[in-house]
């Protein structure tokens, strides 16, 4: 369990990282935290040319808030994260969904873009990026774009990313004070990839849901979100809800599969249970208040 | 933990919780593993493994590899054939299946390793191994047990894919099923248990420096180091003294370790070959994938019973799949040994098998034999709950208590010490079942689901003088001229804490400080054979030698005190490293004074006593010595998700004189998370194409510390027969724990149905998908499928593949001619063939005569002869009594028939004329 040989770059500058990759003709990886892409390169899973890190890159990292919009670096410490005040008060459902990430070991080095990024679809970050509307920015010599969280997820571990681009940061629309996080986790261990997965959060105006985003962890091959659950709910008093209802077009817009951990019959029945279960247990608090 | 702050005085030491010698090194990472050795000029080693599960190897290509940078050789079989290898057993007995060191020519599962890299680094070495061209023609391969029974052959030199088969298939049609038919109550289960990867924390790894005139120092992660160089001089062929082995620390072994296997020995034969110190350290993608797995049976057990619940028969089918390579070809023989002991159960037979597949092979894990109690425990709970009673109660009505022994189990197991009933009443007095069965009918009508499981069982622990490697344990003692004690054990530890054990014996008995004691194993070099930590031993017989050489050395100590203070022998006592005589406190010295006396002035000794004060004893216990428990666990399921949450649980066992508590409830927890990874986590399994499926750590769940809760601790502590009393503990909790669990979680579930449904057949682990299987009643797991072709219910199970050959009918009149005389003959017995002289005399119709073989030549007498057919029986008290059986046909020149050799199966036989 040794990489492959690899050179090795650290720049300073998006700038810099940007021309190394672009001239490494497909051939770089970049590396963060390291969370994942080490055992992968002991693994010999990944064998790039040169690795990229981005550690040097002071702009890449800390959370800031502008514009109606909650700008992550993507290679902020999920650890930091946690800690964030800002995060805390606009984006609790993403702080949430943090907690769940690995362990409080894998955390202090694991970083929010790193997760973003790499697109295991039973990991939390994917799918609170998709569920709270979050779009990614990316960098290359070519220039600048952003990309909706849902359209950046194309399969398992696959990207719109092209060989040459970085993500530059993760910017997630505010959600309006007060708003409700859902969350709920299915997973073997403390710390494993879920089995199935939830977040997301709901804004109330007037006893009634204004707004509403919701995400699948391990729910098929990418993050999915929930739309056709999400339609449902948006406008509906509190009272008016058929949550059962509600859980079945939630999980009418996933695609789970069989595993050896879990069957795809499973992750349906649990995954159609534990959205109703937090919806429910999320309305009674609301209607009650 | 209350910790004994002093260690001076008259302190106790047996029955503390001292705290361990092993702890300061290990725990401020100075340990010294194999990895840690650094030698100049050491080189690197990775191996090429085959990707596919079973076919021939077209082409080794090499000429890229050899060429990258540090690479100094590139070995295959062929070039290692260049000193030969027969690998053997942990019980020295050949490897039946063609193994060798290297893949030669075919592979026969995913990991075989075809070629060894050496080169300057690890990374070096990786790098030219990738880069090796292996061709592979790919071949369908046999991966489950039923794959085995009707597909191709795994070996290709080999009849069949039966590795290993025993027990009396006719049994079950003459004695037991009768029985069955007769019982108010019949009851059968089964179990399905996965595959494991034995995973402990330090992975295999090997250092073989040649030295001199063809000697070797290997640095092995082992289970003892004894046993390790007698094992590689032997399968090389070289004289045990040109093998050293050093194992300082090593972490983790429970069965992995027992023996060197081919990677380890690939290692040596490469530094013989090479001549310069190698170096293999297992990563944990091999070690996952590669290392000897464990577990993979499919058992099923049906009982009768009356309608007291009093068991009247029993019958199991019992299957395990070897693998390609096993490290021993077994059928499990000790499943069926030890399922009943502990039990009032009159009869009982089985047929047992193991089976060839194109996997990764099988090695023992702590408690190789647990499915006995995992089967019979689940399905004792099964009857309870189907008959209407209490578990507790089934299990009195059946559990042999104190004053039922001695009695001789119905497999020949004589027990005359067990209390797994007496750890029962003991767990049941501190656990308070009415006042659960009380909360679980409250909690169900909240939907939540609560369950309790009782599990009981005994334990064959301090194996000795019945098989080759499990023999007695020597200790070397001596107090040094500065008064400090060292004692050189034939102990070896990976985690078992032997250093501070088998000190504080030696404190207690010695009256010295503890901390004034030095403990050394691991090399050997030092101390003497003995397999190390393998089969719950070492508390028991090393604890027992410990105890014994103590007792000498304190003779000879009171002996040169006693002579020299001119005062009787029973005068002087020791304590606190101070040697007194009674009523002359004047006359008190310390043991160092004494012990520079003993070594410098030697003139000063009685006379005729040897200098120094030095004591050996080498202890050969009781053949076998039996550990009990009970144990009770309470769950909560999850309804909605099918998880399970361990809400208590609580182990009673009695391993007899407790040396420390905190290293017996060490060894029981650390069976216990095992127990729970294999109920709940565990699992290796194969794709149809023969790929393990759990590469990484992120797909094979180990037990971590969230998922394993505080136990609580009883300790009954009932003498053994041993020096000492101790009883083993090591592999208890991974033998009890699955049932324990696997109890409490169908009663939790009772509600619902049975764990397993209508056909009984529980699959482990009981992932959240297969627990929702049983609240839903409907296939969620998706397992359902294809696990029913697997196994039928026992008493409909069909012939082997190969059936033996039926008794002969009545011969033709022609075959009646003489059979007087010798007979070269043939007994091809399950496990391996065994050729002898048979001489037989006949008069009228009486037969007599012998068998002869190196081993010694069996008389007997009392057979028949009539009509060519020859009857007659053999006692064999090796390896175990046992009556052989020949019933055979005489036809002109030939002999041919079976041999029914009891529990060990039977065997087909052929003789000509010699």
């Amino acid at each position: 369990m040794k990489p492959a040989p690899f050179d090795y770059a650290r720049p300073t500058s998006v700038a810099e990282a940007c021309q190394v990759l672009a001239d490494a003709g497909g051939g770089a990886t970049v590396i963060a935290g390291g969370q994942t892409l080490m055992p992968l390169l002991n693994l010999r899973m990944s064998q790039p040319f040169i690795l990229v890190d981005i550690n040097g890159i002071a702009g890449l990292k800390g959370v800031s808030r502008a514009d109606g919009a909650i700008r992550i670096g993507p290679a902020t410490r999920q650890a930091d994260a946690l800690k964030d005040a800002t995060l805390a008060q606009h984006l609790p459902a993403l702080v949430t969904a943090l907690g769940h990430v690995g362990h409080y070991q894998t955390r202090n080095r694991g970083t929010v873009g790193g997760s973003v990024a790499l697109g295991e679809p039973a990991a939390e970050m994917p799918a609170a990026a998709v569920a709270l509307g979050a779009t990614i920015e990316i960098t290359s010599v070519r220039g600048t774009r952003s990309v909706k969280a849902e359209e950046f997820y194309l399969g398992p571990y696959m990207t719109v990313l092209e060989p040459d681009e970085l993500v530059t940061g993760i910017s997630y629309p505010e959600w309006p004070e007060g708003h409700t996080v859902l969350f709920r986790e299915v997973a073997q261990r403390t710390g494993d990839f879920a089995l199935v997965g939830m977040v997301g959060a709901l804004a109330l105006e007037a006893g009634a849901i204004a707004r509403a985003g919701i995400g699948w962890f391990g729910m098929g091959p990418t993050p999915i979100r929930a739309r056709q659950a999400e339609r449902a709910l948006v406008g509906k008093a509190l009272g008016e809800i058929d949550v059962q209802a509600v859980a079945e077009l939630a999980v009418a817009d996933t695609a789970p599969f069989d595993d050896h951990h879990a069957s795809a019959e499973y992750r349906r029945t649990v995954g159609r249970r534990i959205f109703a279960r937090t919806l429910r247990e999320t309305l009674d608090i609301r209607s009650a208040a | 933990m209350n910790y004994h702050a002093s260690s001076v005085g008259a302190t106790r030491y047996v029955g503390e919780r001292t705290p361990r010698k092993e702890d300061g090194r290990l725990l401020t990472g100075r340990g010294q593993f194999t990895d840690d050795v650094q030698l100049p000029g050491m080189l690197h080693i990775a191996f090429v493994r085959s990707p596919v599960a079973r076919g021939r190897i077209a082409s080794i290509n090499l000429d890229v590899a050899r060429e990258m940078p540090g690479v100094q050789a590139i070995y295959t079989q062929d070039d290692l054939a260049a000193i030969p290898v027969q690998m053997m057993s942990f019980f020295f007995t050949p490897i039946e299946s063609p193994v060798t060191l290297l893949a030669d020519g075919r592979v026969a599962c995913v990991g075989d390793p075809v070629c060894m890299v050496i080169a300057e680094s690890r990374a070096q070495a990786e790098d030219a191994a990738a880069l090796v061209e292996l061709e592979i023609e790919e071949e369908a391969p046999v991966v489950t047990i039923a794959d085995a029974r009707t597909g191709p052959l795994v070996h290709p030199d080999k009849d069949d894919n039966i590795a290993a088969e025993m027990g009396d298939e006719d049994m079950l049609e003459e004695a037991i099923q009768p029985l069955l038919d007769k019982a108010p109550h019949v009851v059968t289960h089964t179990i399905r248990h996965q595959r494991i990867a034995q995973s402990p924390m330090e992975c295999r790894a090997c250092v073989a420096s040649p030295e001199g005139s063809g000697e070797m120092t290997v640095w092995m992660g082992c289970q003892s180091p004894h046993l390790a160089a007698r094992y590689v001089a032997l399968v090389m062929g070289l004289p045990q003294e040109s093998i050293r082995v050093i194992a300082k620390d090593v972490g983790g072994g429970f069965g992995l370790k027992n023996i060197p296997w081919r990677e380890e020995v690939a290692v040596v034969v490469a530094a013989r070959l090479f001549g310069r110190p190698l170096k293999w350290i297992e990563d944990r993608y091999e070690a996952l994938t590669a290392s000897s797995h464990a577990r993979e049976q499919e058992v099923s057990l049906t009982i009768g019973l009356d309608d007291e619940g009093k068991l009247l028969a029993g019958w199991s089918d019992y299957a395990c799949n070897n693998g390609a390579w096993p490290m021993g070809e077994d059928a499990n023989i000790a499943v069926h040994m030890f399922m009943w002991p502990a039990y009032k159960l009159p009869a009982y037979g089985f047929v047992t098998r193991g089976w060839y597949t194109n996997t990764m092979g099988l090695g023992g894990y702590r408690g190789p034999w647990a499915m006995e109690s995992l089967i019979r425990e689940t399905t004792l709970d099964k009857a309870a709950r189907k008959m209407g009673i209490d578990p507790v109660e089934l299990r009195r009505k059946n559990l042999i208590y104190l004053p039922d022994q001695p009695v001789t189990s119905n497999m020949g197991i004589e027990v005359t010490d067990i209390t797994p009933g007496e750890c029962l009443e003991k767990l049941v007095a501190n656990v308070d079942i009415a006042a659960f069965r009380k909360e679980q009918a409250e909690a169900r009508k909240q939907g939540r689901y609560l369950g309790m499981g009782i599990a009981t069982y005994i334990e064959p622990t301090g194996s000795a003088g019945a098989m080759a490697p499990m023999t007695g344990e020597t200790v070397q003692l001596r107090i040094e001229p500065t008064g400090k004690v060292v004692a050189m054990l034939s102990t070896h530890s990976q985690g078992h804490g032997t250093a501070t054990t088998m000190a504080q014996v030696i404190a207690e008995q010695l009256g010295v400080a503890y901390e004034d004691i030095s403990v050394f194993e691991g090399d050997s070099a030092i101390g003497a054979f003995s397999p190390g930590a393998a089969g719950s031993r070492q508390g028991v017989i090393a604890g027992g030698a410990t105890w014994k050489a103590t007792e000498i050395l304190a003779e000879k100590v009171k002996a040169v005190a006693a002579h020299l203070s001119n005062a009787p022998v029973d005068a002087v006592t020791i304590d606190g490293g101070m040697v007194h005589v009674e009523g002359a406190p004047e006359m008190s010295r310390s043991l160092k004074e004494l012990a520079e006396i003993a070594y410098g002035e030697p003139a000063r000794l009685p006379e005729g006593m040897a200098s120094g004060l030095e004591a050996q004893f080498r202890y050969q216990p009781p053949p076998m010595t039996m550990t009990s428990a009970a144990h009770c666990c309470v769950v909560e399921v999850d309804a909605e998700t099918g998880f399970v949450k361990i809400l208590r649980w609580i182990s009673s066992e009695d391993c007899g004189t407790v040396i420390n508590p905190g290293v017996v409830e060490g060894q029981i927890a650390g069976g216990l998370a095992q127990a729970i990874g294999q109920v709940l986590l565990e699992d290796m399994p194969y794709d149809a194409r023969g790929n393990p499926l759990a590469a990484t750590f992120k797909d094979y769940l180990m037990p971590t510390i969230s998922d394993v809760p505080d136990f609580e601790y009883l300790h009954a502590n009932t003498p053994s027969q041993t020096i000492g009393g101790m009883r083993g503990v090591g592999e208890g909790g991974a033998i009890i724990g699955p049932p324990t669990l696997v109890n409490a979680i169908a009663d939790a579930l009772a509600p619902f149905g049975e764990l397993g449904g209508e056909t009984g057949e529980v699959t482990l682990p009981l992932t959240p998908s297969r627990i929702l299987d049983v609240i839903e009643q409907r296939d969620v797991s998706g397992h359902h499928a294809p696990a029913e072709k697997t196994v039928a219910a026992p008493v409909a199970e069909e012939a082997p593949a190969e059936p033996v050959a039926e008794a002969p009918a009545p011969a033709p009149a022609l075959a009646a001619a003489s059979i007087d005389g010798d007979w070269d003959m043939t007994l091809k017995a399950p496990m391996g063939g065994q050729t002898f002289l048979a001489h037989f005399e006949t008069d009228g119709t009486a037969l007599s005569g012998y068998l002869s073989a190196p081993e010694g030549q069996q008389d007997f007498s009392g057979g028949t002869f009539e009509d060519g057919r020859m009857k007659f029986e053999v006692k064999v008290d090796k390896p175990m009594k046992v009556t052989l059986k020949y019933d055979l046909q005489a036809s002109g020149d030939t002999i041919t028939g079976k041999c029914k050799m009891g529990m060990f199966g039977t065997a087909k036989v052929n003789a000509v004329r010699a």
